[in-house]
């Protein structure tokens, strides 16, 4: 393949999404960046304001501050719980639509798909009418465990979050399915293998870019949970104004300390790479072929 | 054998409870005047009062309810169609051509992926303000645009689903790059856009974080910001909840019917993608 | 399959010179100038744009721009104050880009002067000579006990009263409590006929801050130089123990409020008061439709037998931001907006809104009976609680994080894990931190 670059086509090709990208994504993270570099300074009660460079001022605030590395801390406890549990179904969900032991697949992948149209914090305020002690239809469950106190409030949040995107997670698992050819079966089934085996031996390994995947996009949803607990700290007393990483950024920025906010979320990126970068090492170091 | 057959159906049974309950929930809760909500069965109807509260909802504030929602749809839906072709041409490009810094553009790409909402709206915001641009319709929709994991997808499907041998018999037909993308190549990917429109249309039909930053004229509000903002409300005009509850059913209705729209397209191109 | 992520330094060094080129935010200087400012006419024609998040706030608009061709007002509303509209006035301010005019509650307008976001109107001899329509109070709270300074119109305003179900109270003997000791010798009694005497607001502060208010509790002072931030002194600590008593005697219930849990509370007769301000007079309407005749409004239950001193929840200012081209003109539909029989009227029935001027609280509407309150004039009792408020009541500049610290402390005094008392240590500790960390002078 000696053939001249056709560099006109690959201009038309990626400019449009390049130049967009530039500017509303590369453009606010350097914006962000820079702030975080900065601090203000003023005299008298109400004097003005002055932005001045503080070097790594607003970064050392950041470390020193318990509540936000608490948060941190609970992100990753839900992360740790929640995302498998969540991937686990979805997987389950995956394999069995794919199995053909099913009768009407097409209305279970529609319903199990319905949940994530309904926008996060619609979906948070709905599951808390559902878990309200009184109010719940479930009130023989929600007058034993009170769900939205300080012991279990993360649970019922993660619940929710997994009622909106176990549909999702089992929509790319499943596609990747379809798409294995169905060669692949044959000596399957020539072996005498049943569904079981198949699902466990063929399947899963084949899948396996596709649930990396969507444990990634996982990782990264958790560490940036915001709308949820947003709308849950209206129901339960649990939920504090830095309970996880994102509603300390906001709340911060409606201080207003725009800097601050700004190295929180400098770092906050920062961590969900960095854990992100790590899970898909020790995933690729383990799978390797 | 039998076995088989019904642990399976059972496990998907309770599953589609699971997830409908909630939804099935709205719908009766939508449905019932203020001092039902509180006092009857929630799973089931009281006097059908739907149609009053769905009138109240399109009348309350000059119906701005509709508006919000005919926002939505042109944001969300113009968004998404654009974005999908943007984000396909881009990850096309990277999947099917070497070039010197392609790694570099697709990494940068994809880490973007991984910078929260929250870090992009302020800057954005002050950025957008350079240009006196704040509080109208581009504010929203041009940095709905740009979907990162869309070209990851697109890269992904192109790779797979795109043969060399095809783009050679296209070159040696003497049809244009371009051209060739348009007529061939996206037409193998058409699952894949179908996919990666999907779940852009529903990523920025969900965001409501940027709305809620850059507009204050209410005429421009998508929905979710709307039905937000009648909710910070609620605690001194509690009257409004039942328009929240109401307007949430509502809004959930077009993307269902998306969902329904599209699975035609989607199942046929899943399943001739599976075939191959 | 690779899922590379090796390359944030590219995306780091890429993003840093894009942005390079674009300045740095445009709040370097120039707004420094203090002092009031000049408050002369326009010529010609002018448009002033106006946020707010006051329901139906188009329809009073509009008879303003009907009267007025050449001052003609452009009204947006969004989420209320902390729910978002606050941001974006913080945002648009750092952008250059503020509307003209926006509606700020009391305990905000510092924030907004310590950002240097609001025009000083004290030199708008219209805005000057109306300061007697308005109630001593309201007053301070735009002027901040300054002289020559007037960051904004008072609006509106939360006078506290008790609200209480009369026919509960009647049939189980039990007298309507006039000072605070009274309050909580009917909790217990209330509490053996199987309710709640009240609902104690754990997560908003506000309400405690009106019950401090009252107590002669005073949480910040500003002697020009420097804060002083005090939760924690006698009256404020009095008010604090009082209702940790009652909480840890279970007298109280503590549902989160605003939500459906807790008009439930009020709609079930589980909770048989609500020491409120004016506008919760609606809130229980709405919330509690069962209950409609069976309720009543006395006067705040006082610390000292006889006293007369009611405390203030709420209550919102029309200001003008810094940077408007038209602060005269502004000026003068926010003085019509909160003083004009006519448009105070339509607030009220529109969005219940109290008025914060003298004259206010003789509107016709104000004066009826309430048929929800078993036909009481309820107004009257608010009309007298306005005049009792203290003027010197002073909120500090970044009330959002105290509330949000003080209210995660509250939260913890609920569910036993911590005390009223030391929720405010705490909070008065994340404060002064605060300050410092936006270098706002404050002492230790």
């Amino acid at each position: 393949m000696t053939r001249k670059r056709p560099v006109a086509a690959l201009l038309f090709f990626i400019l449009p999404f390049g130049l967009l990208f530039a500017a509303f994504y590369l453009a606010p993270i350097g914006y962000a960046i820079k702030q975080s570099l900065y601090t203000v300074e003023r005299t008298g009660t109400f004097g003005p304001a002055r932005e001045v460079f503080g070097g790594l001022v607003q970064y050392q605030r950041v470390f020193a501050d318990g509540p936000f590395w608490e948060s941190i801390g609970r992100v990753l406890l839900f992360g740790v719980v929640q995302v498998p549990v969540m991937l686990g179904l979805a997987l389950l969900l995956a394999l069995l639509l794919d199995s053909g032991l099913v009768k009407g697949r097409r209305f279970f992948r529609l319903a199990f798909f319905v949940p994530y149209a309904v926008p996060g914090v619609v979906a948070a305020i709905m599951w808390g009418f559902l878990y309200s002690p009184n109010l719940s239809p479930f009130t023989t469950l929600t007058s034993k465990w009170d769900l939205l106190s300080a012991d279990l409030v993360l649970w019922a949040m993660a619940n929710v979050v997994t009622w909106v995107f176990v549909g999702y997670n089992m929509l790319i698992i499943y596609s990747s399915l379809l798409a294995i050819p169905q060669e692949v079966y044959e000596a399957a089934r020539l072996d005498g293998a049943g569904a079981i085996r198949t699902a466990w031996s063929i399947k899963i390994p084949l899948v396996m870019p596709a649930i990396v995947l969507t444990t990634v996009f996982s990782i990264i949803g958790t560490l940036q949970l915001l709308a949820e607990p947003q709308v849950f700290r209206t129901f339960s007393s649990a939920v504090t104004s830095t309970y996880t990483p994102n509603l300390t950024v906001y709340s911060t920025s409606s201080i207003p300390n725009f800097n601050l906010a700004a190295a929180f979320s400098v770092v906050l990126a920062l961590a969900t790479c960095l854990l992100s970068f790590a899970f898909l090492k020790v995933t690729q170091r383990g799978g390797d072929k | 054998m039998k076995l088989n057959r019904i642990a399976p159906m059972v496990i998907m049974g309770a599953c589609t409870l699971y997830f409908l309950v909630p939804i099935w929930w709205l719908l009766v809760a939508a449905s019932k005047s203020r001092s039902e909500f509180s006092s009857t069965d929630p799973l089931w109807f009281a006097d059908f009062a739907l149609m009053d509260n769905l009138r109240e909802l399109f009348a309350y504030r000059d119906g701005v309810f509709l508006r919000w929602l005919g926002n939505s749809i042109v944001y969300t839906g113009g968004a998404a169609l654009l974005g999908t072709v943007l984000a396909a041409m881009c990850g096309y490009a990277l999947a099917k051509y070497r070039f010197p810094g392609r790694e570099a553009i697709f990494n940068v790409v994809l880490s973007g992926v991984l910078v929260p909402a929250t870090a992009l709206a302020l800057p954005l915001f002050l950025i957008f303000s350079q240009f006196n641009a704040t509080n109208t319709f581009w504010s929203v929709f041009l940095p709905s645009l740009v979907n990162p994991f869309g070209v990851y997808l697109a890269r992904i499907y192109a790779s797979a689903s795109v043969p060399d041998e095809l783009l050679e018999a296209a070159r040696l037909d003497g049809s244009g790059e371009v051209r060739t993308f348009f007529t061939v190549s996206s037409r193998l990917m058409f699952p894949a856009l179908v996919t990666i429109f999907l779940f852009h249309f529903v990523a920025v039909w969900n965001n409501f974080l940027l709305p809620l930053i850059m507009l204050g004229n209410e005429r421009l509000f998508p929905v979710t910001l709307g039905l937000y903002t009648w909710n910070t409300q609620v605690n001194q005009y509690p009257e409004v909840r039942m328009l929240v509850l109401t307007g949430a059913l509502v809004s959930i209705v077009p993307l269902v019917i998306a969902f329904l729209l599209l699975q035609r397209f989607w199942r046929n191109g899943l399943g001739s993608g599976a075939i191959k | 399959m690779r899922f590379p992520m090796r390359s944030l330094g590219i995306v780091l060094t890429s993003a840093l010179a894009l942005t390079a080129c674009s300045n740095g935010g445009g709040d370097d200087d120039a707004a420094s100038t203090a002092g009031a400012a000049s408050c002369a006419p326009s010529s010609g024609p002018v448009t002033l744009n106006y946020t707010t998040w006051i329901p139906g706030i188009e329809k009073v608009v509009k008879v303003w721009n009907d009267a007025n061709p050449n001052i003609q007002v452009k009204v947006q509303t969004g989420p209320n104050g902390n729910g978002g509209t606050y941001q974006n006035f913080f945002n648009q301010l750092k952008a250059g880009n503020a509307p003209d005019l926006g509606h700020i509650e009391y305990d905000a307008l510092p924030s907004f002067r310590v950002q240097d976001g609001l025009e000083n109107l004290a030199g708008c001899s219209e805005v000057t000579a109306a300061k007697d329509q308005f109630v001593d109070w309201t007053w301070g709270q735009v002027t901040f006990g300054e002289e020559n300074s007037v960051y904004g119109v008072p609006q509106d305003a939360g006078p506290m009263a008790l609200f209480y179900r009369k026919d509960l109270f009647e049939k189980n003997n039990i007298p309507v409590p006039t000072t605070w000791d009274e309050y909580a010798a009917a909790a217990e009694k209330v509490k053996s006929a199987g309710g709640y005497i009240t609902n104690f607001s754990q997560s908003d502060i506000n309400q405690f801050a009106g019950l401090s208010w009252q107590a002669g509790g005073r949480w910040f002072a500003n002697d020009g130089a420097k804060w002083t931030v005090n939760f924690a002194d006698e009256n404020t600590t009095k008010v604090a123990n009082y209702w940790q008593g009652l909480i840890d005697k279970k007298l109280v219930s503590a549902v989160p409020p605003w939500t459906t849990e807790w008009d439930n509370a009020y709609n079930t007769s589980k909770a048989w008061t609500w020491v409120s301000a004016v506008w919760g007079a609606n809130s229980i309407m709405s919330g509690a439709p069962d209950t409609s005749g069976k309720w009543a409004v006395a006067p705040m239950p006082q610390w000292t037998a006889g006293g007369t001193v009611a405390g203030n929840w709420g209550g919102s200012a029309t200001a003008v931001f810094k940077g408007s081209k038209h602060p005269y003109e502004a000026a003068k539909f926010a003085l019509w907006l909160n003083t004009s029989e006519e448009a105070l009227t339509m607030l009220n029935s529109e969005a219940q809104l109290y008025p914060a001027t003298k004259a206010g609280a003789s509107l016709p509407a104000l004066k009826q009976g309430v048929e929800f309150y078993g036909g009481q004039p309820i107004y009257d009792v608010f009309a007298q609680a306005s005049t009792q408020v203290a003027a010197d009541f002073v909120w500090g500049p970044t009330m959002t994080s105290t509330y949000a610290t003080a209210s995660d402390g509250f939260k913890g005094a609920v569910s036993g894990s911590t005390t009223l008392p030391d929720a405010l240590k705490k909070a008065q500790d994340a404060t002064i931190q605060n300050l410092k960390s936006q270098s706002i002078p404050v002492a230790e």
